[in-house]
Formats: C-alpha cells, structure tokens, sequence
C-alpha cells in the first residue's frame, strides 16, 4: 500500500520533470534553433494559422509565434530565477543574522518582516512596479522585496533550533568556527525545506510576472513575455482563440511543473 | 479491585527476522510485586507489551499467561482491551508522551474515575485531586503536562495509573532519567500500590529500585530469563555472570579510586560565583578551584544550578558576579564537555568518524592518533562509520571522551554523564574518567545526582 503510494507521487514527481525540462529546454534551445526574430514584424501575414509555415502560426502584427514564446520562456524563466535567488540570499542570510545575533537583532528583524507580511504583497509589486513601469530591475525588486520574509523565518527558526543543540555547542567547544557549524550541520537541515520552498516560489513568481502585465503595470510590449503577449493577442480571440491561450498554456505547464516537482512527495 | 495472581508460562514473542523473547515463564502472588531487570534491548518492556496486548505490529507472542483465570493471550483482541484501565494498568515508558498534552494533570486523572468507574464530574474531581495530592502534586492540578517536570510528569501518569483501581499493574521503566528525589518519590507510589494489595510487574534496569521494592525478580538478557529468585537474593548471591556484573555495576560496589596525588595550581577556577535564574538564588559567593588530575563532584537536585555552574567555567553561561580564571597559556580548545545525552552531542546525520577526521584536520593532528586513543577506550575503529543514531549510548558517551582526549584535554565538565546509561555502561564511562585523570592530569568537574557515583570518584565534593 505504502509502496504503491510513494510510486504514485514519485511519477508525479517524474511528470513535473520531464515537463520542466520541457520548458527550460524550449527557453534555452528555442532562439538558438529558431532562425526567425520574435520581433520581426510581417504585416502581410498576420494571425497565420498553426501549423502552417510558421510552426505555431503569427501573431497580429506577422510575428513567429514559435520565436516569440521560446523568447518569452526565457525572460521569465530568468526572472523568476534572479527574483527567487534575491530573496532567498536576503532571507537565509539574515534569518542567520537573526539566530545568531542578539535580541535586539532578532527582534528588529523579526519586526521588519511582520510589518512586510503586513503589507499585501501586491500592493509591495505594484509599488516597486510603479517607480519604473516596465522595467525588468524594479519588477525583480517587487517579486524579492516580499519574498524573502519566508526563508528569513523558516531559517530563522531551524538555525535558532539547531544552533541550541548540544553537538553544536560540542563543535564550538571542539575550536570549530561558525562557518563549520553553518556548513555541516545546518546546510544539510535547511537545504531540503529551502529547495522545496524555492521551487513553489519559482511558480508563484512565474505566475506573477505574468499576472502583473496583463494587467498592464509589469512589462510592456513589444517585450515578448507571456503576459504581454496574452493581452496583446486577446483582442484577436474571435479570430485566432488558440494563440490567445497558448502563453496562458505556457505559464500553466510551468507552473504545474514546478508544483508536481516540488509536491508531497518532496521528502 | 479484583485481586488475583499472574502466571506466565513460557512466553515468547517472534519477529519477522526471528524469536525475539524465548520461553520466560514466572509467577506473581496476589498482591505480590515482580521485577524484570535488564538492559535496553534485553525485550523485558517485550513482556509487559505482551501481557497488555500492546505489541507493535508484525510480532507475535506465544505461550500462556494467567491473570487469575483468564488467559489472557487467547482473549480476543476487543475483550483484551475491556481490561485495560479496569483489570490491567500500564505505567508506559516516557510518560509525558503518554500524557494528553491539552490537558489539565487534574482532568487526565478524572477521567478515569469518570469513564472507569462512572463517577459524577464533580466526585471524580475531588478523587482527582486526592490522588494527585497523594503523589505530593497537590498544587499543581491545573497545571498542563508542559508546564511540568519530567518527575512530574511521571506522577501524573502513576496517579492515572492508580485511579483505575486496577488489579495487575504494569510498570515501564518507572525511574528513567529522573534524579534520586524524584526515584524517591515514584517507588513510594510503586509501594503505595503494592500496599493496596495490586499485583505488579515492574520493568527496570535499576538494581537499587529493585532492592527497595522487593518481592521476586528475574533477569532478561538477549530475550531469555538467566535467573529467577528473592531481589534480595539475587543482589547477595547473584549466581550468573551476567546478574554478578549487574550487581557490580552498583556505584557502592564500585572500587574505591586510589588518593589523588596532591593538587598543584589550580587549572580552573571560579571565585565569588553567582546565578539567579527567574528569580531564584541558585548560589552566591561560590569560590572553586580544580587542579590537574583532580575529580571535583557537584552533587543536588534538579534545577539547582549544578551543570549551570560547569557551563559558567566554560564560559557557555555567564555568572551574574564573580569571575572565572583559566590556567593561562592553555589553548580554549583544550577545554572540554562531556554530554548528558550522548546521541545528542553528535551531528545525527553524520557518520561519527567525519567529525573525527574534521577535528583531527582542524587542529592538524594526524587522524592516526585516532585509534589509539578508541583502543584505550576500548572502542572498535569500525564504530566510526556509522552515524550516531546506529550506537548505542555507552558507545557514543565514550566517543565523545575520546572526541575530547584528541584535543589533549587539560579540563573536563562531565555533565551528569552516565544519568541515561544502562548500569554496566555507567560503570565503564564512570571508570574510564577516573583513569583519565589520573593518565591525563585532567582537571575534571562532574555534575551528578547520585551521591553514590560522587562519593566512588571524587576528591573534593560539593553539594548545591
């Protein structure tokens, strides 16, 4: 029973793999193996069907379709990825600020990130988002500036933990430097719980990059991103409903990717 | 309360890879109190699992057991469980894991007499209270298991036990971990059930407890009973090899230590000491000197400041006045802890000859000063490969001194470090420290509760 249980969530798992492997090779490979310019306007082919000469057909203004969503997976992908780096830094590096230092770092710490957790993390985006509209450094700043309160408190509470353990005590007392302690005794705790949170952070970052222009104050056209390009392509919908969907389709396989790789059966 | 007498007639219980428990077979009279002694993994809890009808799942136990009339093994599985409480009661191992963690000590005793005995909610309060009370927890009622000592704990658990008035009582290792007031306290409430005319089997591996409850005992090694007969008898005239061992193991059959030589300068020392803690003096003005080779024992009851006071002479506590001065020109590392709990004191997902091999590195020691060092304890050098979690606690207490030795130790704060070992185990760790000192000219303070142990290995004592 059991058996069959832990096959069945590692398939999942399997699912979530292949199909991320699926995306992240698409963004890799896509402009390098496709020879048209996602910017590339041809105003005498426009809305092309898919399947015809362009692979996934054109868009409203003539361009590849193929070349525009390989463009967009990678500018999200890495997005996603700087934005995910950033606060995982800032939030393990001060969350073992907070459980090393004293009280008074702890708490000055622990009140900064409540009074961020306070704040609706949209409102935090939209801030950061409106001080540059369209801009890839403030969209990053947006997405890490509210994230990192979630490695900052899990490390801060697995270090504040673990450091108190007597093995630790032991190893400080045996002449070893902190740097020892962080590396073989609390890397090995953190890293599975801050890998898994990572990777949901990954899809709710995906997920919000996109969101954020749609809705018209996170990138802006021509920038070929799936966002972008849902709202430019959903005025054509009547006629071409199919490339409407297909980035909406792109930030769903991502998304279900990262969340079948990162699901129960993580540990 | 029915009274009645046991008879367990060749019990056995078998795993998957095999017989665990083979053939014990013994008798309890009415009223009478029986002891299992042995070390952890001798299968004695195995029994008293058997017994209840508690065994984990995919063991089977065999044979026949008597409780008057009823054989209990061939019960079925639902009647067995309606004598739980009410004929049957299991005192359980780590009763503060046993106990509702939501609920008031005084509620977990009440409901006993409440679903047990059909009492009216404010009849089964005042019996609660009563039964607490006689367990000297009269104020502590309201209080929630978190808010209680270990020894607390596991006399709510005993009150429990007691209030379901039933006729066998079963006992796990009733005194693990707690210091001699609180062994006190629970073989006062063992002999208070023996009093009420209770059958008990109680399961230990503490001779001394044995001693003072009386009546018949037997001892388990590797799943078979070696020998049977009076404690009395067994602590006189131990006829196995094994039950001589136990009995050897007694710190007041230790040999006494050969006269330290006289003390030089003292290589730690503490002047004019004192904590508080929430409130509380702990001591104030405590002046204390070891010199090399010395063993100065620190002896009280729990809480009150006796591994604080070791931890203050590492520098892991700081005294609220007074100052502690270190032999000076002696490197920090070469003063060192030995641990309570010993798993505890190694990094649980790393093979225990890795932080050998960092700490040999670290301090460029050569690793093949490694093995010496285990032979002198007598430990095999295979044991490095496994992660703590693999060793047992007199293995890992005894790397840990050798973790220590590798840095050529000059001080040693051994924080009661024989309290969660089996005896024999507490006796080598015990007796390997005495040697130390003398071999090593270690300046060594021992935190202990058991004035015993401090009287066999101490030059100097001290008593908070």
């Amino acid at each position: 029973m059991t058996g069959r249980l832990t096959a069945r969530l590692a398939a999942s798992r399997w699912i979530g793999a292949v199909l991320l492997a699926g995306v992240v090779g698409f963004a890799l490979l896509g402009p390098w193996l496709i020879a048209a310019d996602p910017h590339r306007q041809n105003l005498g082919n426009i809305l092309a069907p898919i399947g015809g000469g362009d692979l996934l057909g054109t868009d409203q203004l003539g361009r590849s379709m193929l070349a525009r969503l390989a463009a967009a997976s990678r500018l999200s992908l890495a997005l996603a990825l700087a934005a995910v780096a950033g606060a995982a830094a800032t939030g393990v590096l001060l969350g073992l600020l907070a459980a090393n230092g004293g009280r008074l770092v702890e708490r000055g710490l622990s009140l900064l990130a409540d009074a961020v957790m306070a704040l609706p993390s949209v409102l935090l985006v939209l801030l950061f988002a409106s001080l540059g509209p369209g801009q890839f450094v403030f969209i990053y700043l947006g997405l890490a500036s509210y994230q990192w309160v979630e490695y900052f408190r899990v490390t801060r509470v697995v270090a504040s933990a673990e450091l108190r353990r007597p093995h630790v005590e032991a190893a400080r007392l045996n002449g070893f430097s902190r740097l020892y302690v962080a590396r073989r005794f609390l890397l090995p705790v953190l890293a599975p719980v801050l890998g898994t949170l990572m990777v949901f952070n990954l899809a709710t970052s995906i997920f919000t990059i996109s969101a954020l222009s749609v809705i018209g104050i996170g990138l802006r056209p021509p920038i070929a991103e799936w966002g972008t390009m849902t709202i430019e392509l959903l005025p054509y919908y009547d006629e071409a409903p199919l490339h409407a969907l297909l980035p909406t389709a792109m930030v769903a396989a991502t998304v279900l990717a990262l969340h079948l790789l990162a699901g129960r059966g993580a540990r | 309360m029915r009274r009645g007498g046991l008879r367990v007639e060749r019990l056995a219980v078998r795993g998957a890879a095999g017989p665990i428990l083979h053939d014990v077979s013994f008798a309890v009279e009415p009223g009478g109190t029986f002891i299992l002694l042995g070390e952890s993994g001798s299968g004695k809890s195995l029994v008293l699992h058997a017994l209840m009808g508690t065994l984990p799942p995919g063991l089977q136990a065999t044979g026949r057991a008597f409780w008057g009339e009823t054989e209990l093994l061939a019960l079925p599985p639902r009647q067995r469980r309606q004598l739980w409480g009410r004929e049957i009661g299991l005192l359980p191992q780590e009763p503060w894991l046993a106990l509702d963690p939501s609920m008031r000590a005084v509620e977990q005793v009440a409901e006993v007499h409440r679903f047990q005995h059909g009492a009216r909610p404010a009849a089964a309060r005042r019996l609660a209270r009563l039964g607490l009370a006689a367990f000297g927890l009269g104020g502590h009622g309201g209080h929630y298991p978190h808010q209680l000592s270990g020894g607390m704990c596991q006399r709510v658990a005993l009150a429990t036990a007691r209030a379901g008035q039933a006729g066998l009582f079963l006992a796990d290792e009733p005194t693990k971990g707690l210091d001699a007031a609180r062994v006190d306290e629970v073989a006062l409430g063992l002999q208070a059930a023996a009093a009420d005319g209770q059958t008990s089997v109680v399961v230990t591996h503490d001779l001394a407890l044995a001693a003072r409850l009386g009546g018949e005992a037997a001892v388990l090694l590797e799943g078979r009973l070696l020998e049977r007969g009076p404690v009395a008898q067994l602590v006189s005239t131990p006829s196995h090899d094994y039950t001589r061992a136990l009995v050897g193991a007694l710190p007041v059959n230790w040999p006494d230590r050969a006269p330290p030589p006289p003390p030089g300068p003292a290589v730690m020392a503490g002047r004019g000491l004192a904590k508080s803690f929430g409130g509380r003096r702990l001591f104030d003005g405590l002046d204390l000197g070891i010199a090399a080779g010395q063993i100065v024992a620190v002896t009280g009851p729990s809480g009150c400041g006796k591994s604080t006071l070791g931890n203050m002479l590492l520098g892991l506590a700081r005294p609220d006045r007074g100052e502690v001065r270190r032999q000076p020109g002696i490197a920090a590392h070469r003063f060192q802890k030995l641990y309570q709990d010993p798993p505890s004191s190694f990094a649980p997902h790393l093979a225990v000859g890795r932080g050998f091999a960092d700490l040999a590195r670290l301090h460029g020691t050569a690793f093949s000063a490694v093995p010496p060092i285990l032979a002198r304890l007598g430990l095999a050098e295979t044991l490095l490969q496994r992660p703590p979690g693999q060793l047992s606690g007199g293995e890992l207490q005894r790397l840990s001194l050798a973790r220590s030795l590798l840095l050529r130790p000059v001080f040693l704060f051994a924080d009661e470090p024989s309290s969660r070992l089996d005896p024999l185990a507490q006796r080598t760790v015990m007796q390997l420290l005495a040697e130390l000192a003398a071999e090593e000219d270690l300046a060594v303070l021992l935190v202990t509760h058991d004035e015993a142990i401090a009287a066999k290995m101490a030059s100097i004592r001290l008593r908070l």
